[in-house]
């Protein structure tokens, strides 16, 4: 059975195709590196999937719903958590009250207005500590958090959240080889439970934690597979690790 | 830590502000005084709502003046109709305009009860109708500002227009004091001023849990990064409803206040100055601090009746210019310089800071864990 599945996806910004034709299909539990040049549409993607922009035509169906369309809460309401590329936090507020908004069980206006707890948040909250490891840093206000942290943090929100689905947009953009390391880590942890789209250009990463690579070019899927075969083939190296130099 | 960010400081303060105030007429006898007094206790709550509206939510609202000139014509309404009886049924000015019978929606104020709900029910529909609309359609920042700013000059224009019911600019004046049942509130009373006392300390209390709940939290979300919070699974627009029109619910509460105090109301109440002033009392003290908010508008209020009439026109250059100041050098208002003092003191004295993952209601509440 398939878990995501993108059918046809179009988007257009006026007379601009950013997305064109594209379709894959995700099974549950594997970890689908999406990779491609600056302007390849992985990011559209992401837009696309999580309601952030509506595609002009295609279908993206999630655990057999069609999602097309809805708004940007009710996706996420269904399981599916993101991370941005650039990390977004609430920078006013501590670390804890952070992932407390992130536990987002219970999400109607009315009913939380005067509830003070969430039921097995603090469960959920030393789980999610010892993954990221930001203990330490509970009470400080996010904004002060270094670019690394930061980055932990979101990726702590996301787990918050316990989605089906995590799309991650560079997770490790900043962090240092020992950071990276442990992300992987965690990644491949996740896996056992979770599904996971990763949009890396650290191909030494994507190696790392890879089931499958999904490689996009102007738009449209250029090729699909596991890594060894994604860096042997061809038109791969051509328009994309060629030009990196990587591989 | 900071004491400035403890709940149980913080209720601890708000319990010794308001017995202060409280005690108040056991102290003064004058009747006006005391009268000005409770007038700014009205001021104070809509300084309140701004602060939750535009400190925690991060909706800058120029139009707070709905709210309250809607709730403070449905109380006028309601006092003007207690005056009226069966063979008498219809308000002098309407007489005047020559009106031959009471217009249909000032029929349900025969009611008092009906009246002053009515007061009460009217602005928050309006906020939450006009609210909904404006955040569904992800209107936010100064183009809000701007909607609230254009529709309390619809509202004001709207009011002056239709004199024969309203009266236009010379406004309702109820020829006598509120009466609930068989008490008759006297505005210049020590009980008037204890009501409006109640209702404040009421409104500070559910905001303040509300600023503590999770509501408040993810309010204070949206106001860092709405893009964020829908990612989350929140409904960003619903949230910032709902603060809106909460804000606006207490507006329409001070609206009834205020003409229970004064006896009158009048399109001037939809002024942009009064709305503007709103703001200016929560930035001053602090819009961040409902307590800030608070102590703002009764120190410009307070100000304005002392300095106002010794300074006459150059006191809005003067309130301005302090306003621009405190926007410059103090971004957290007044309260700002308390908040840095308590932080200094407690870093002085090796305030220690928590690190385990309970929480409860009582830690919320009351104390931060591990203190």
């Amino acid at each position: 059975m398939s878990f995501l599945e993108i059918r046809n996806l179009c988007k257009s910004f006026d007379t601009v195709s950013v997305i064109n034709d594209f379709s894959i299909e995700l099974v549950e539990q594997t970890l689908c590196c999406l990779v491609g040049p600056n302007g390849a549409g992985k990011t559209t993607t992401m837009d696309l999937v999580t309601g952030r922009q509506k595609p002009t035509s295609g279908q993206i169906i999630f655990c057999d719903d069609d999602i097309t369309g809805l708004d940007e809460h009710e996706i996420a309401r269904r399981g599916i958590g993101r991370k941005f590329q650039v990390p977004a936090v609430f920078r006013d507020l501590t670390v804890r009250q952070n992932l407390e908004v992130a536990y987002s069980r219970s999400t109607h206006p009315l009913k939380n207005l005067f509830r003070f707890r969430a039921p097995g948040f603090a469960d959920k909250l030393d789980e999610v500590l010892s993954v990221t490891g930001l203990g330490g840093r509970l009470n400080i206000e996010a904004g002060i958090l270094s670019h690394g942290e930061t980055q932990w943090l979101e990726i702590g929100m996301v787990l918050m959240q316990n989605p089906r689905l995590l799309l991650l947009d560079e997770p490790v953009a900043g962090m240092t080889e020992s950071e990276i390391d442990k992300t992987a880590e965690i990644f491949n942890n996740l896996k056992r439970t979770n599904s996971l789209v990763v949009v890396e250009h650290d191909m030494a990463f994507v190696r790392q934690i890879a089931d499958v690579v999904t490689v996009m070019h102007m738009g449209s899927l250029l090729a699909q597979g596991p890594i060894s075969e994604i860096e042997a083939n061809e038109r791969v190296r051509e328009v994309y690790l060629g030009e990196t130099g990587e591989a | 830590m900071n004491l400035y960010h403890r709940p149980g400081a913080q209720w601890l303060a708000y319990l010794v502000f308001y017995v202060v105030l409280a005690a108040v007429p056991f102290v003064v006898s004058d009747n006006f005084l005391l009268n000005q007094l409770s007038t700014y206790g009205v001021f104070a709550m809509l300084a309140l709502s701004i602060s939750l509206c535009w400190g925690f939510g991060g909706i800058l609202n120029l139009g707070q003046g709905i709210p309250f000139g809607l709730g403070a014509y449905g109380m006028a309404m309601t006092m003007q109709m207690q005056s009226q009886d069966a063979s008498n049924p219809m308000p002098p000015f309407m007489l005047n305009n020559s009106l031959d019978r009471l217009p249909l929606f000032w029929v349900p104020f025969w009611n008092t009860g009906v009246g002053i709900t009515l007061a009460l029910v009217v602005p928050t529909l309006f906020c939450a109708i006009f609210g909904w609309l404006m955040f569904r359609a992800r209107v936010s920042g100064p183009f809000f500002a701007i909607m609230t700013l254009a529709m309390l000059s619809a509202w004001g224009t709207l009011i002056l227009d239709i004199q024969p019911y309203t009266n236009g600019v010379n406004g309702i004046t109820p020829p006598a004091p509120l009466k609930l049942g068989e008490i008759v509130v006297d505005p210049y009373s020590p009980a008037a001023y204890w009501t409006v006392l109640a209702l404040l300390v009421l409104a500070t209390v559910v905001a303040k849990l509300m600023t503590l709940s999770r509501f408040g939290l993810v309010v204070q979300s949206v106001r860092n990064d709405a893009e964020r919070v829908r990612f989350l699974g929140y409904n960003v627009a619903g949230y910032e409803t709902a603060i809106y029109t909460i804000s606006g619910f207490f507006a329409a509460v001070a609206g009834c206040c205020w003409v229970m105090l004064t006896q009158y109301v009048s399109p001037a109440q939809f002024d942009t100055t009064f709305s503007l002033s709103m703001v200016i009392w929560a930035g001053i003290g602090g819009r961040m601090s409902l307590m800030g908010a608070i102590l703002g508008a009764f120190l410009i209020q307070g100000a304005q009746s002392y300095l106002g009439d010794a300074f006459l026109n150059t006191w809005l250059l003067i309130l301005g210019g302090f306003f621009i100041l405190v926007v410059r050098f103090l971004p957290k208002g007044l309260i700002g310089l308390v908040e840095s003092a308590l932080g200094r003191l407690s870093s002085s004295t090796g305030g220690k800071t928590d690190g385990n993952g309970v929480s409860s209601i009582r830690s919320r509440l009351l104390q931060q864990p591990g203190e």
